[in-house]
């Protein structure tokens, strides 16, 4: 111990720690009635962080060809010790991912932490879904199984609804006219380097974000429950009274990992395969499309609304308009209230849309 | 129990929690990233004695290494690891002068594998071999 202190003596008189420790974690104050909800962001990083890891890990034994790719995930799956673990986990962490994601969303959009001036904030964890959503899209193919050949043309096909350019852009994203080894080098390169750098750059300019402009308190509890905004000038929301960081909140942090993390395991050892239906244990075959090809479940929504309309189009359409309404939440809903219950158009709306979504994924699992 | 003494038992506690916590990440997380062993060892392989001429070398994989079998001018057969007992590289047969030698810093080995010349430390690891009939199992 005392030369652990003396190495943290060491750096202390060179960089300051002691300052650092004190304005990023036992000074860092968090709003008193600060809730569980709050620590889902934590709980991202850190399967942010698994995804990274297990992907690395993914990548020693993986090979990114089509004659190939299959049968590197099966020597994964059965003959490199423990790779079914790995494997396992960045399958099944990645939906884990998305549910958590969505939840998170939920918890910004019913506390009203998204309202002026967070609009940055929300803006850039939209664009985050929409990046998760696609590295999951372009991971599902490189297992190079009946599943991963044909999710993939039915998704990259949807793209061909698009007026004019819609041909173009389904040739374009699949490297071919059809899906093929082209289209393995292209989503690989997308999953491993491109995607994860636009990730990786979004979650900065969020913490960026966060950092500057302060933690927005929960709307529960407050006598006031409205948004203090003044909008003349620049102002770090601070929480003199709150509770610091450090150790206050790391405990409630470290909890939500945990219970993240026990949930993983629980699926990964006893129902591993909940997520792989049968396709996904045969190789691909370009020539034999199966029966009941079904996207992941955070695409059946979508899936389903692309098989109501009549056309394509209208239903791609319908899509970017609620994605576009979303998106733009914090620009369209500029009441100063934040409490859910004292806001009954917001409350409707949002359950009734929530509604819609789970109504929509069921469908879509049924049909 | 004191404050003091429950709290070191509480630090203890968590500690031994946190290193069995790491020893189940680490552990799986080396044998992933370990070489096989179990295709690295006791492998034999057989080579067809007529693909060898007269004076000239066969290479093959051996126990995830690099081999090489050579029938010298007077047709004796010789079996060596063919990684140079240097640094590592793969000696080259010298057809016409029946030697090894290491491209990569000149070290020169005789027929026998023993070192002629050059910067290797010992001679090339002879492998056994035996011949039957028309083949030569070597391993």
């Amino acid at each position: 111990m005392p030369f652990l202190k003396k190495i943290y003596r060491w750096l202390n008189v060179r960089i300051g720690a002691d300052e650092i420790l004190e304005q990023e974690l036992t000074g860092y104050r968090l709003p008193a009635n600060i809730n569980g909800w709050y620590s889902l962001g934590s709980v991202l990083l850190f399967a942010l962080a698994l995804q990274v890891v297990s992907g690395i890990l993914l990548l020693v034994y993986y090979v990114p060809d089509a004659d190939k790719a299959f049968a590197s995930v099966t020597a994964i799956m059965n003959q490199v010790p423990f790779g079914w673990l790995i494997r396992m986990c960045h399958a099944v962490g990645s939906n884990l991912m998305v549910l958590v994601l969505i939840l998170h969303m939920l918890s910004v959009l019913f506390m009203g932490s998204y309202k002026r001036p967070r609009e940055l904030s929300w803006l850039s964890g939209f664009m985050l879904l929409n990046l998760v959503m696609a590295i999951s899209l372009t991971g599902y193919l490189l297992p190079w199984s009946q599943l991963s050949f044909w999710a993939t043309t039915v998704a990259t096909n949807s793209f061909g609804a698009i007026p004019v350019v819609g041909g173009f852009l389904v040739e374009f994203l699949r490297g071919g006219k059809l899906v093929g080894p082209q289209t393995l080098g292209r989503f690989f390169a997308l999953h491993v380097a491109l995607i994860p750098l636009g990730i990786g750059a979004l979650v900065g300019l969020h913490l960026f974000l966060l950092k500057r402009v302060g933690v927005s308190a929960p709307p529960f509890g407050l006598s006031d429950t409205g948004n203090q905004w003044q909008g003349d000038r620049y102002r770090y929301e601070d929480h003199p009274d709150g509770i610091p960081f450090f150790p206050n909140f790391v405990v409630k942090d470290l909890i939500s990992i945990c219970l993240y993390l026990a949930f993983l395991l629980l699926v990964v050892f006893f129902n591993p395969f909940i997520f792989f239906p049968k396709d996904a244990f045969i190789p691909a075959n370009p020539f034999q499309t199966p029966a009941h090809i079904k996207p992941e479940w955070y695409f059946l929504a979508n899936y389903q609304t692309l098989k109501i309309f009549p056309s394509e189009l209208l239903g791609l359409t319908a899509q970017g308009v609620a994605m576009t309404f979303l998106a733009l939440l914090p620009f369209i809903d500029r009441g100063r209230e934040r409490h859910p219950l004292k806001r009954p158009l917001f409350l409707a709306c949002s359950i009734g849309g929530i509604a819609v979504w789970i109504g929509l994924t069921i469908w879509g699992h049924y049909s | 129990m004191d404050i003091s003494s429950r709290r070191k038992f509480l630090t203890v506690s968590l500690a031994a929690l946190a290193t069995a916590a790491g020893g189940a990440t680490l552990y799986p997380l080396f044998r992933y990233l370990a070489p096989s062993r179990s295709a690295e060892s006791g492998q034999k392989i057989t080579l067809q004695l007529a693909d060898i001429p007269e004076g000239g070398a066969k290479y093959f994989e051996l126990n995830g290494t690099a081999a090489v079998l050579v029938k010298s001018k007077s047709g004796s057969l010789a079996a060596f690891s063919a990684v140079c007992t240097h640094l590592g590289c793969i000696v080259q047969w010298q057809k016409g002068q029946d030697q090894f030698l290491c491209p990569c810093h000149g070290g020169l080995f005789s027929v026998a594998g023993a070192v002629l010349a050059g910067p290797p430390p010992k001679p090339l690891e002879k492998l056994p071999f035996v011949v039957s009939g028309d083949s030569i199992v070597v391993g």
